[in-house]
């Protein structure tokens, strides 16, 4: 297996390395070790052999037998295969989106620390720069002594003298909020991925339902429309979902709130 | 530095591009065209000529490596810089890449100091 490289010096020395070596037509051959986990097979064993030792025997004996006989169906409709790679997937899928609820909440609280670092600068060149031109117009206007001037010529060169700085950090704070959007393309890359493995999870687990269930009518289907679901993903053809701040307020309003 | 370099930047990602083209303002250089995927990329480069590619590894259509690849193969590009930047960070594809003909590799999330660290070190080369 190889191991992500993490430490930036690490890396440079082996693509120096690496680089320096080069035979312009060697092609290394990427070594596929995929790795069949067989966790649910030994799952099913384990479940099966506990439920032996000291417990009322009745309905583990049954729960035992009901896994055994779901265990071998599976394997005597060839899906156990399936489902195991299906499976196994899980806790991958759960490390990406992991990764992803990481690197969003990361660029977010990045683009909020800049623009709180930011602001207070622009409202104090906002405040100094207006408390400046008010006294530039009373000048103008001809109300101010000899002294008030000299203290506003003053005041006005040490502003103008700040502003490269200040504007230089809020440059700074623009380009860390600019950085910070590099999360899109690093979690698209990941959420591709997790959609095809849904999507094969999904064609394992309804072709297994399908061979299983042909002969089982009726059952109440699953009501998976629960409340507080997080963000609509696609309100197409959806009429249980508003899209935008407006429908809120309509809806509200029709309810009389 | 020779600011007036044209660069080629070449990612699946409209925000990475947008990204990648904006530190490269920052840095000085402002001639900068975009491509969407490797195959795009070999067309723009056939058809105008450029100093630097920045190109992304895994695209769809054309991944990066094959773009490489293909760049290297054509004796009029086989000395033309391209610096890698890209998410993949497993040992085997930076030694692929570099075995590939790359002239640098970043990997994402990156800084404007990396990137210009990178760029300032491949354009010396260059003149060499």
């Amino acid at each position: 297996m190889t191991a992500p490289v993490s430490n930036e010096e690490d890396l440079d020395a082996l693509f120096e390395r690496v680089a320096s070596e080069r035979v312009p037509t060697v092609q290394a051959a990427a070594p596929a070790s995929v790795q069949a986990a067989k966790t649910v097979e030994k799952d099913t064993n384990a479940v099966v052999a506990q439920t032996g030792d000291g417990s009322p025997p009745d309905i583990f004996d049954r729960i035992g037998k009901l896994t055994r006989n779901l265990h071998d169906a599976l394997i005597e409709l060839g899906y156990d295969k399936a489902v195991q790679s299906a499976v196994s997937t899980l806790p991958d899928t759960r490390d990406r989106l992991a990764y992803i609820a990481n690197l969003t909440g990361q660029a977010a609280e990045r683009t909020l620390g800049a623009i709180e670092t930011a602001k207070p600068v622009q409202e104090q060149m906002q405040k100094q720069a207006t408390e400046l031109s008010a006294k530039w117009d009373r000048l103008l206007a001809g109300n101010m002594s000899l002294d008030e001037f000299k203290s506003l010529a003053l005041h006005t060169n040490r502003f103008l003298h700040a502003i490269p700085g200040h504007t230089e950090h809020t440059n700074n704070q623009l380009l860390e909020i600019m950085m910070a959007q590099d999360f899109h393309d690093l979690t698209g890359q990941v959420i591709k991925k997790i959609v095809d493995l849904a999507q094969r999870l999904e064609g394992q687990l309804l072709q297994l339902l399908l061979e299983t269930s042909a002969t089982q009518q009726g059952g109440q289907p699953v009501d998976v429309n629960m409340n507080l679901n997080g963000p609509v993903i696609s309100a197409d053809g959806r009429t249980d979902v508003v899209t935008s701040q407006e429908q809120v307020d309509d809806l509200l309003g029709s309810l009389g709130f | 530095m020779s600011a007036d370099l044209k660069f080629l930047v070449v990612d699946d990602f409209s925000t990475m591009r947008r990204i990648v083209r904006n530190l490269l303002k920052e840095i000085g250089y402002t001639n900068v065209d975009e491509a969407e995927d490797g195959a795009a990329a070999l067309g723009k480069l056939k058809s105008a000529k450029f100093d630097f590619v920045v190109s992304d590894i895994n695209m769809p259509n054309m991944n990066g490596l094959e773009f490489l690849r293909q760049v290297r193969a054509d004796e009029q590009f086989k000395d033309l810089p391209v610096l890698l930047v890209t998410a993949e960070a497993k040992r085997e594809d930076i030694i692929n890449a570099a075995q590939c003909g790359a002239s640098g590799y970043i990997v994402k999330p990156f800084t404007k100091a990396t990137l210009e660290e990178k760029l300032v070190k491949i354009i010396e080369k260059m003149k060499q």
